[in-house]
C-alpha cells in the first residue's frame, strides 16, 4: 500500500497559540480518514498545512510524494478540496459554476457535466447557485472538488447543517467515492457518521492527535461498561442495587439506567424478575470515546 | 476554454445579472450628469471657452469609472474570500495572471462602456457637450484610471470583511474625493487652497485626463502628466494591495 499523506512531527503556531503542536500522521492510498476534534483543536490548521495553504514552522509534509508548499502546481490537480462555506462563483448556475471550476484546471465542459452527474444534480443544472437547498449546495461543493478527478479529496464538514435524509444521501455519495478508490480526508462533528464512514479516525485536541485508529478499536480500548435502560414502572431503583453485576443505578426521567462491567448476569436476573420487554442496552459509542479524550464533562 | 476566458465570462455574468451593479455603474452616474447638467445648462466656465456640461460630463464620468472600478473589485475580493472561493482558486493550478487578467478585462470593458454611454447622453442637444478633437485619447485615460482605482479596491477588499464595511470605506474614499477633485463642480469655481489640495487626489488626474481627451480642455502636457501620476498611484496602491492581500478569512 502506498502512502497518500505523510506528516511528521508537524508544528504550526500563530503568535503564542500552538495550533498544531507535534502531529505525525500517515494516510494510506484509498483510505477514508476522519478528523474529529472540538473547534479550535487545530484540525483546520492541520488540513491547511497539508493542502499547502500554510507553511509549517517545523516538521515535514508529503502529499502524494510531494511537498505541497510553496504552491505546487504539479501537485494541485491531484487533490480536490471542498470548503465549509459554499464557495461558488456569484450569480452563476450550477452548471456554469462547475464549468468555470473545470476551466481553472484547464478542463472543458464535458468534465464539468460529468461531475454534475456524479453528484446527481443534473436536474438543478440551470438553477442559480444561491437558489439551491443545503443538501444540493453540499453536493455542488463536492462536485467542485471532483471536477478534475483528483486522487486525494479533502472534505470539510460536508454534512454540517443537513437534514437526516440529505445526510444519508451524502453518505452514499461519499461511500461511492471511497469505492472508486479515492483517498478521503474529512473533518466532521458527527461522530456516529464517522463511525459509519471512516476506515480510521484521528481525534485531535489542543494541537495533538490524542487517538488514532479504527472506530471499533477506539471504542474497544475505551470504556468496557454497558448500560441497561429499564422503564421505571417496571423496576424499583432501590431494588436495583441488589441485582448481580453490581450496577451503578441512576434515574433518568421515566427510566432506570443500570451501568455495569458485567452485563450477562444482570440481564439474566432482569429477565427472570421483571422481564426484558422495553429494556434497552447501550454500549460505549465513538461519542463517549471522543468526550473522554477531549476531557469534556460526562453527562 | 482557457482559464482566462472562463473567468472573464463568469465575471461578466456576475456583473450583468446584478441589478445593483448595472444601476450603480451606468444609471447612477447618469443621474448626476442630468442633475448638474440641467442646473448649469447653457452656462460657460469663465474664459475657458467650455460650457459647464463639458466639465461636468467628463468629471462625473471620471467619478463613475473610478467608483465602478473600486467598488467592483473590493466587493468581489471580499465576497470571494468570505465564500472560500479564493481558497479554491489558490488550490487549483490556475495561473494568477489569468485570474487577475479576467477581472481587469471586465473592469476596463465596464469603463469603456461608461464612456460610450456618457458621450452619447452628453452630446444630445439638451446638454450640448462638444466632443474635442482627440476623443480616442480617453482610452489610455480609462486604462490608467481603472488601474489606479482597482488597486484601491484591492486594498479595501482585503481589509474589509463584510459588504457593509466595503460600502462604508469605499464611500468615504470616493465621495469626498469626487467633490474635492472637481468631478461635480469645476475646480475653477473653488478656492485656491482646494485646487492645491486636489493635487494629492488620484481622481483629480483622472478628471484632467478625461476632460482633455473628451472635450479638449487643458493642454497635452496636463494630459500626459495626469496619465503618469495615475500610473504612479497605481504602482503605490498595488504594492500596498499586495501587502494586505489575504487568501483566507483568518491569516
Amino acid at each position: 500500500m502506498s502512502t497518500a499523506i505523510d506528516v511528521v512531527d508537524l508544528h504550526k503556531s500563530y503568535g503564542d497559540v500552538r495550533a498544531v503542536d507535534g502531529i505525525s500522521l500517515s494516510v494510506t492510498t484509498g483510505e477514508f480518514l476522519g478528523i474529529l476534534g472540538p473547534n479550535g483543536a487545530g484540525k483546520t490548521t492541520l488540513i491547511e498545512v497539508v493542502e499547502g495553504l500554510r507553511e509549517p514552522d517545523a516538521g515535514t509534509v508529503r502529499v502524494l510524494g510531494q511537498d505541497p508548499h510553496p504552491r505546487n502546481r504539479a501537485l494541485l490537480p491531484r487533490i480536490g478540496v471542498q470548503t465549509q462555506s459554499a464557495a461558488f462563483f456569484t450569480r452563476l448556475t450550477a452548471r456554469e459554476h462547475l464549468r468555470t471550476m473545470a476551466a481553472l484546471y484547464g478542463l472543458g465542459d464535458r468534465e464539468a457535466d460529468a461531475a454534475l452527474a456524479r453528484v446527481s444534480l443534473e436536474d438543478k443544472a440551470d438553477a442559480r447557485v444561491n437558489k439551491l437547498s443545503g443538501g444540493q449546495r453540499q453536493r455542488l461543493a463536492i462536485a467542485s472538488a471532483l471536477v478534475h478527478d483528483p486522487e486525494l479529496v479533502f472534505l470539510d464538514e460536508p454534512t454540517a447543517a443537513l437534514d437526516p435524509q440529505a445526510r444519508r444521501d451524502l453518505w452514499r455519495l461519499l461511500l461511492d467515492l471511497k469505492e472508486a478508490g479515492k483517498t478521503i480526508v474529512y473533518t466532521t462533528h458527527h461522530l456516529e457518521e464517522a463511525e459509519v464512514l471512516c476506515d480510521r479516525v484521528a481525534i485531535v485536541s489542543a494541537g495533538r492527535v490524542v487517538a488514532l485508529g479504527t472506530p471499533r478499536d477506539l471504542i474497544g480500548e475505551s470504556d468496557p461498561r454497558v448500560q441497561l435502560v429499564v422503564p421505571r414502572r417496571r423496576l424499583d431503583p432501590q431494588a436495583a442495587h441488589e441485582l448481580p453485576g453490581s450496577p451503578d443505578v441512576a434515574v433518568h426521567g421515566e427510566d432506570v439506567v443500570l451501568t455495569t462491567q458485567d452485563p450477562g448476569p444482570l440481564l439474566a436476573a432482569l429477565s427472570a424478575s421483571v422481564g426484558l420487554d422495553g429494556v434497552r442496552t447501550r454500549t460505549a459509542s465513538l461519542e463517549d470515546v471522543y468526550l473522554d479524550l477531549i476531557g469534556a464533562p460526562k453527562p | 476554454m482557457s482559464t482566462y476566458t472562463a473567468l472573464t465570462k463568469a465575471t461578466y455574468k456576475a456583473n450583468v445579472r446584478d441589478v445593483a451593479t448595472v444601476f450603480f455603474t451606468f444609471a447612477f452616474p447618469l443621474v448626476f450628469l442630468v442633475v448638474f447638467g440641467t442646473i448649469f445648462r447653457g452656462q460657460e466656465v469663465g474664459d475657458t471657452g467650455h460650457g459647464y456640461v463639458d466639465f461636468i460630463a467628463s468629471g462625473v464620468l471620471a467619478w463613475g469609472m473610478a467608483s465602478a472600478a473600486l467598488f467592483g473589485v473590493a466587493f468581489t475580493l471580499m465576497q470571494w474570500r468570505n465564500d472560500d472561493l479564493l481558497r479554491l482558486i489558490r488550490l487549483s493550478p490556475a495561473s494568477f495572471g489569468s485570474v487577475i487578467g479576467a477581472r481587469y478585462t471586465i473592469a476596463l470593458a465596464l469603463g469603456l462602456a461608461q464612456v460610450v454611454l456618457f458621450i452619447g447622453v452628453a452630446v444630445s442637444p439638451f446638454f450640448g457637450m462638444r466632443v474635442g478633437p482627440q476623443p480616442w485619447l480617453v482610452v489610455p485615460a480609462v486604462v490608467a484610471g481603472v488601474t489606479a482605482f482597482m488597486a484601491i479596491g484591492v486594498i479595501i477588499g482585503s481589509v474589509a470583511n463584510t459588504p457593509e464595511a466595503v460600502a462604508a470605506i469605499s464611500n468615504c474614499v470616493v465621495v469626498p474625493m469626487a467633490f474635492l477633485s472637481g468631478s461635480f463642480l469645476p475646480l475653477d469655481m473653488m478656492p485656491d487652497w482646494l485646487q492645491s489640495f486636489s493635487k494629492v487626489l488620484p481622481l483629480r488626474y483622472l478628471n484632467d485626463a478625461t476632460a482633455y481627451s473628451l472635450v479638449g480642455a487643458g493642454d497635452a502636457g496636463d494630459y500626459l502628466t495626469a496619465l503618469a501620476v495615475l500610473l504612479g498611484f497605481s504602482a503605490v496602491f498595488l504594492a500596498i494591495g499586495a501587502k494586505v492581500f489575504r487568501w483566507t478569512r483568518e491569516s
